[in-house]
């Protein structure tokens, strides 16, 4: 089974003549400890596709499935339920909190979530230190690189153990030297520790690093190709073939 | 041209056999999964050097071909100081990827979109090779290597914002004339 699965995905903003279509029937399965990057020009439906697999917004038609379970039919308490204990979103800014330290802003979501604060750093620290951030754990984030501090901002999403993470222009704020560590930071969640991650850029320089790209174009998929080698679409029919048999 | 000249440069710093030329230059080129050179490239160079007269070659007694020692020769001192002395220009102008897309213009058959879509997932998955071929080299002892794939990397990346820019005009480059030659009647028979 795969760990997000998209069927028929339709968003349209506006109504009438003012109407646009953001996504226009969208399928697409993303396995387990896949790392994928979807990629176009601005307005391709990029960032809309991946509001709507984090249930961030509603489709107009079709439906996302996060480890089988269908989230466009799940009520807003159940989705905020889910999106806050299943998901890990990183994004451009890293929204961390000034007075703060690194490790209390990576154990916030436990904190909140309910959990002793010295259980919750126990768990903050671990993913600081797998994320090469252990030796900074007291510093305030102005005290801390853009690099540094998006660093605290992955181990903060990771901390809840999420089955996906969502990674919206993860490096948009940074220099290359910085970028190409991040991804670096990304690559490793993947490789290492098994997660699975769909991350929205523009970059190329760190699209290397994932294992597969979908590119959208006008809000459908125009490619979808598996970095080391091969088309992820053709992989994916092989496969349905080989489980019909 | 290069691999002759650096044979040259090689042989300026000391006297070698032709394998160890061999080997020499290829870990200076990258390694042999970068650039591998033939051992029958290297002594065909290594012939002409010599018939040019830009090395020596001298053989001990009774030794076959694989004792063979090469020296530089004055002339090919000067040959080497005017190589190193000039620009290094490689020639981004003769591209496959852009004589397909031409023909795209010209074979209704063939889809420029799917042509732009093909190079950029066969760029991308270069891209991604490159980058872990780069990221498995220690940057305390093999710098040179990385900088090597800097240099792809930015290549790569370069080439991609090109297809971008292609993709983006594309629907005016069709709007205009194809190139073609001007040819002139050459006398042919008429067919009658």
């Amino acid at each position: 089974m795969a760990m997000i699965e998209v069927k028929d995905l339709s968003k349209v903003y506006g109504q009438g003549s003012a109407a646009v279509t953001a996504l226009k029937d969208v399928s697409l399965s993303i396995q387990k400890g896949q790392f994928v990057a979807v990629m176009g020009p601005s307005g391709c439906g990029k960032s809309t596709l991946l509001h709507l697999i984090g249930g961030l917004d509603r489709p107009n038609n079709g439906s996302v499935s996060i480890d089988g379970k269908d989230i466009s039919k799940m009520d807003d308490t159940k989705l905020t339920e889910m999106r806050r204990r299943q998901m890990g979103f990183i994004f451009q800014f890293y929204n961390l909190i000034p007075v703060l330290s690194a490790e209390e802003n990576a154990a916030l979501p436990l904190i909140l979530d309910g959990m002793k604060p010295e259980q919750a750093r126990v768990k903050a620290r671990e993913w600081l230190d797998r994320n090469q951030m252990g030796d900074r754990l007291t510093h305030r984030p102005d005290q801390l690189s853009g690099g540094q501090q998006q660093r605290v901002a992955i181990s903060r999403a990771l901390v809840a153990d999420p089955i996906i993470i969502l990674a919206d222009e993860p490096t948009g704020n940074l220099d290359s030297r910085a970028s190409d560590e991040i991804a670096g930071v990304l690559r490793n969640i993947v490789t290492k520790w098994g997660h699975t991650v769909l991350m929205v850029t523009h970059d190329p320089r760190i699209t290397a690093y994932a294992d597969r790209i979908i590119f959208l174009k006008d809000g459908q998929i125009v490619d979808d190709t598996l970095l080391d080698g091969g088309k992820a679409e053709n992989a994916r029919r092989l496969k349905e073939k080989v489980e019909q048999l | 041209m290069s691999v002759r000249h650096t044979l040259l440069g090689l042989l300026a710093k000391e006297p070698r056999y032709g394998y160890e030329l061999r080997a020499s230059f290829m870990a200076l080129a990258g390694g042999a999964q970068n650039w591998e050179v033939k051992p029958a490239q290297v002594y065909t160079t290594l012939n002409r050097l010599v018939e040019a007269g830009l090395i020596t070659r001298s053989a001990p007694d009774g030794g076959g071909d694989e004792k063979v020692v090469y020296q530089i020769a004055q002339a090919g001192q000067a040959e080497l100081e005017k190589w190193l002395g000039e620009g290094s220009l490689s020639d981004p102008q003769q591209d496959a990827f852009f004589l397909k897309l031409m023909l795209s213009l010209e074979l209704p058959e063939v889809d420029a979109m799917r042509l732009i879509q093909t190079q950029r997932a066969a760029l991308y998955q270069e891209l991604h090779r490159i980058t872990t071929l780069r990221g498995e080299l220690d940057p305390h002892r093999e710098l040179a290597r990385i900088l090597l794939m800097d240099k792809a990397v930015m290549h790569l990346e370069a080439d991609l914002r090109w297809l971008d820019m292609i993709e983006a005009r594309l629907d005016e480059v069709k709007k205009q004339p194809v190139p073609r030659p001007e040819l002139r009647p050459r006398g042919r028979p008429s067919g009658k």
